[in-house]
């Protein structure tokens, strides 16, 4: 009996609770940092390199910039043991892919026969989690370990810069949208997409594998909590990936420089 | 391939079952002529082909009687003789699951199949292939022997042999009567297996015991642990159902609760052993 075999039912037990614990919590916290960045776009003045910042007080789009340039900075200077977290999300991600495509492999989907809504989620789940490896994949290897060289425009993210060197990797250039650059993006959408389904799916899949909906009536109330909490993560989602392709790099950094030099703290003040 | 009569692609949720509800039949044309057109298969390993056959539809008639008709004159739209068609059946009234088939596209019980609802109007085609999850011994005759042998696999039994007489058996309540009696309905058939997105053609018995073991046995699992008796045998059960090809390969697609002919309950089952098992594993764990 192999490895997997001995110890099967764990495996897949682990497999379903990674999935959740800790993936599905850091994606829920990944997305409310990210989706700031939508009252970050929402009130810059579209002025360029020209902007001059902190002259006539703090916009609602200023202050959304350094919001998450103080979430960004808090999580990477105050954030205890973050490269202990990182490893162990890392780790959970690749344990959880693995052994997805792995499961996954078991199947073959027959959507064309039986087109139910079940059975086309049970369809999407596996497209999700194949396309949602290579995304979280890519968007790791390029905004955290700077493998800039896959980056159109060779952007490289930075935690002191985080929205403008963002805007940057996704739009392919300081000045505007790229053809490169608007590939990463519909990927970025894509991926971003996917990965909101694929746990709100897989949330909703968790509850009748651990048994804890059995009956249908409880198993559709819990659909649509899976639901909604899809629907409120893909908002989130979305907005941060509008306000993050649509932002203006070099207004963003004005705004970065400034908070640099201590001119601003915070939004309202 | 897909070829959906309105009757069959839209319907009724349950699906399969006698067809009960559908509108077709009131406007079937008497004594029309219509087409059947069954994949065929010489046996085990040999290649199949497509036949279509052309059969005058009388009243009344379902799948099994226009195969007999068939039978009576094998003869091809084109005018070729060819061997009669085989098949599978017992019962004839949807309770033996033997003639279970895949009928414009979708798997149910041909028996049960009305061609009135099927093919109402003159020249309407219906398609009839043999289940794919299974080996076909010839044309729409399939071997079901995994089906049953997946049956072994949980127990799916109640363990009364024994030497002396082991008296009544204990009550059971209505409560547990209500739960059991929807379960104990399955015929066996496979269509469940068939439309399962997890369970694939595996012609091996060898890897039978590791390959995904279906609904219909994590089903009757569920019936045999709340049977007073046949509770002696649930960890038994538990434990096959935790390891390879057990519950835990189901992917969720739920496509077998919707094709279920008689309705069980099959996604709840899965759950009801999704939740034993999880109690089973933590209770051994503490155990030791
Ligand atoms: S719910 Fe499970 S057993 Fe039923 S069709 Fe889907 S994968 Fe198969
Ligand atoms: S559970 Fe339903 S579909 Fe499956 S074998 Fe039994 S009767 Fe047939
Ligand atoms: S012959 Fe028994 S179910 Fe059709």
């Amino acid at each position: 009996m192999s490895f997997m075999d001995r110890h099967y039912f764990l495996l897949r037990r682990l497999h379903s609770l990674t999935g959740i614990v800790p993936i599905g919590v850091f994606l829920i916290a990944h997305l409310v940092t990210n989706s700031s960045l939508l009252w970050g776009k929402a009130g810059l003045r579209g002025e360029g390199e020209k902007y001059s910042f902190g002259a006539d007080g703090v916009t609602l789009g200023e202050g959304g910039v350094a919001y998450f340039q103080k979430e960004v900075t808090w999580i990477n200077e105050q954030v205890p043991h973050l490269l202990l977290i990182e490893i162990t999300l890392w780790a959970a991600i690749a344990f959880h892919a693995v052994l997805g495509v792995y499961y996954a492999r078991t199947g073959r989907s027959n959507t064309d026969r039986y087109a139910y809504q079940d059975n086309r989620r049970y369809a999407w789940q596996r497209i999700s989690g194949y396309v949602g490896i290579l995304f979280i994949f890519y968007h790791v290897a390029t905004l955290r370990w700077g493998w800039s060289w896959l980056v159109p425009g060779g952007a490289v993210w930075s935690h002191d810069a985080a929205t403008s060197t963002l805007a940057m990797a996704l739009r392919g250039s300081e000045s505007g949208w790229t053809g490169a650059g608007l590939v990463v993006s519909a990927f970025y959408f894509a991926g971003v997409s996917l990965l909101v389904f694929h746990f709100a799916n897989g949330l909703w899949t968790a509850a009748v594998t651990w048994g804890l909906t059995v009956s249908a009536r409880a198993q559709r109330r819990w659909g649509g909590v899976c639901l909604g909490l899809g629907v409120g993560l893909m908002a989130m989602a979305w907005s941060a990936l509008f306000a993050a392709v649509t932002i203006d790099p070099r207004e963003a950094r004005a705004v970065e420089a400034s908070l640099e030099q201590g001119r601003v703290v915070s939004p309202g003040e | 391939m897909l070829n959906f009569t309105p009757a069959a692609g839209a319907g009724s949720g349950a699906g399969g079952g006698s067809g009960a509800g559908g509108g077709n039949r009131a406007r079937a044309v008497p004594g029309r002529t219509i087409r059947v057109r069954v994949k065929r298969c010489e046996g085990p390993g040999k290649a199949s082909r497509w036949e279509v056959f052309a059969v005058k539809a009388e009243a009344g008639s379902n799948v099994i009687s226009v195969l007999q008709q068939i039978a009576s004159n094998p003869v091809t739209v084109e005018g070729e003789r060819t061997t009669p068609v085989v098949w599978d059946s017992g019962c004839l009234e949807e309770v033996c699951g033997a003639c279970t088939m895949v009928i414009n596209g979708r798997v149910r019980q041909s028996c049960s199949c009305l061609i009135d609802e099927y093919a109402p109007g003159e020249g309407d085609e219906i398609t009839l292939e043999p289940m794919s999850k299974f080996p076909v011994v010839r044309d729409l005759w399939v071997d079901r022997s995994r089906l049953f042998h997946n049956l072994s696999r949980v127990k799916a039994w109640v363990p009364i042999d024994g030497t002396y007489n082991l008296g009544p058996g204990p009550r059971e309540t209505p409560a547990q009567q209500e739960t059991r009696y929807a379960l104990s309905e399955c015929m066996s058939c496979g269509c469940c297996l068939e439309a399962c997105p997890q369970f694939t053609l595996e012609e091996d018995p060898k890897a039978w015991g590791t390959s995904f073991i279906g609904a219909h046995a994590i089903s009757q699992a569920r019936l045999f642990n709340e049977h007073a008796t046949g509770r002696a045998l649930k960890g038994e059960r538990l434990e096959a159902l935790m390891g390879p090809g057990g519950v835990s390969d189901c992917g969720n697609a739920q496509n077998c609760v919707k094709v279920c002919p008689k309705h069980i309950p099959l996604t709840e089952s899965i759950a009801a052993i999704g939740r034993a098992v999880t109690i089973h594993a933590v209770a051994r764990w503490f155990r030791g």
